[in-house]
């Protein structure tokens, strides 16, 4: 039950969207975000939407050791 | 270079960091049944060197509800006709006298449901029957059943309430703080407080890193521990693609105006204040222990089984004298061996029953 599901939202409306996760498509609960468009990633708990997702994992990876290997990573 | 090559880069960088470590002894407690569950399926603890220990903590909400509430669900569903809406992983964990699963093969009610927002759903459907939700969760999972009760509101149900046993995680990092040298934050949990509270923890001298679920946000978020772990308490937020500083003030808002914190019981963790979450005075109407009368529940376990111990992290599921024996996931004992999250399940699935005592030696082997 307690599990993150990432999809890209197919539709808003209304505070619900249509999720496709992985080809699975579902609706959702969109309340809690705000200035969602079609084509954003989001991850779904739930079946609500908690939060955006902004980059991919290995973009994010990539910074953060090179903040760790350049300031110690406080960030 | 191209952005894949850079991140391949990356997280070579992040292995050769993790797999070189050499230095003190450490002990990573990760508190997000996800991570248990993808560090074991990754085979992320064979890249660890000696001196590194992955404990898993409470980090799996069914794990952590105690016996009681299941009994409590047993009751509705046994003596006041209710229907019960649950989530799937609730269904099988032993209560003192059978589980959900035995209550409805021998007639009562029990839909399973993916959102609390279902169960509104189904409590409108059928005017005629009694519905309650069984909301257990954190802060990931509370947001819905806070949504549930203003659905239920909106629509002025009176057939819908929840039995709660809902948790907040600070209070456990907190309860924890001594069995680990550093925390694996969980990654959406933190998405709702902010990373501003895990990090607000290294004013009391506790250091730990948010992390994802990937592996290379995995490795990553090992690697930075030990990069920092040499420094006084530490905080990185290692999951930003998802976490922000604030998190979510939306779903904390929904919280506190449907929910209120209460003292609250954690399966091998005793009772943590103000670490649950019950509905609001306001919502009264929607709070099944309001709406029926459940005596107290006696929440008795089986003496053998050690969940409680595992979820403290003194000892691993190994030590377990009903582990793959008597307790197995299709015959489990305790709640570590229902959910997909939990310990025990962990272990079983990706180890089998072949680990020695402790297991630590495989683990570095």
């Amino acid at each position: 039950m307690c599990v993150g599901i990432p999809a890209k939202v197919v539709s808003v409306a209304h505070g619900t969207a249509i999720v496709d996760a992985s080809g699975a498509r579902r609706e959702v609960s969109a309340e809690l975000l705000a200035a969602l468009d079609p084509g954003d990633y989001v991850m779904v708990h739930a079946g609500l939407a908690i939060a955006k997702i902004t980059s991919d994992d290995e973009a994010e990876s990539a910074a953060l050791l090179a903040d760790t290997a350049s300031d110690g990573g406080q960030r | 270079m191209s952005a894949a090559a850079q991140a391949r880069r990356a997280r070579d960088a992040a292995r050769e960091i993790v797999t070189s470590y050499r230095g003190p002894r450490l002990r990573i407690m990760e508190v997000c049944g996800t991570h248990t569950h993808e560090i074991f399926r990754l085979g992320l603890r064979a890249l660890l060197p000696p001196g590194i220990e992955l404990i898993s903590g409470p980090g799996c909400p069914v794990c952590v509800t105690p016996v009681s509430f299941i009994d409590e669900a047993c009751y509705l569903a046994r003596e006041c006709g209710v229907t019960l809406c649950t989530f799937g992983d609730l269904l099988r964990v032993p209560g003192t006298a059978g589980s959900l699963a035995d209550a409805r093969s021998q007639g009562a009610r029990v839909e399973i449901v993916y959102t609390p927002l279902d169960a509104v759903a189904y409590a409108a459907a059928h005017p005629a029957e009694e519905v309650v939700f069984l909301s257990v969760g954190f802060e990931t999972t509370t947001p819905a059943s806070a949504l549930a009760i203003k659905k239920a509101a909106a629509q002025t149900l009176t057939n819908f309430s929840l039995l709660a046993a809902n948790k907040t995680m600070d209070a456990a990092y907190l309860a924890m703080r001594d069995s680990c040298d550093a925390y694996l934050y969980p990654g959406h949990v933190c998405a709702i407080t902010g990373a501003r509270v895990p990090r607000a923890l290294t004013s009391r001298g506790i250091s730990g890193v948010v992390a994802g679920f990937t592996a290379s946000e995995l490795l990553t978020a090992l690697a930075v521990i030990l990069r920092r772990s040499s420094a006084a308490p530490f905080f990185v937020n290692c999951y930003p693609r998802v976490v922000t500083e604030e998190g979510s003030p939306a779903a904390r808002q929904l919280l506190e105006t449907y929910f209120t914190p209460v003292d609250a019981e954690w399966r091998g963790l005793g009772v943590l204040p103000q670490s649950g979450l019950v509905p609001a005075p306001a919502y009264a109407e929607f709070d099944a222990r309001r709406r029926y009368t459940i005596p107290p529940q006696e929440g008795r376990t089986n003496p053998a089984c050690r969940c409680g111990d595992i979820l403290r992290g003194a000892c691993t599921p190994a030590d377990c004298p009903l582990y793959g024996k008597t307790c197995t996931p299709e015959h489990p004992v305790g709640a570590c061996m229902v959910s997909r999250e939990g310990t025990c399940a962990a272990w079983y699935q990706y180890r089998g029953t072949s680990a020695a005592s402790s297991g630590k030696e495989d683990l570095h082997g």
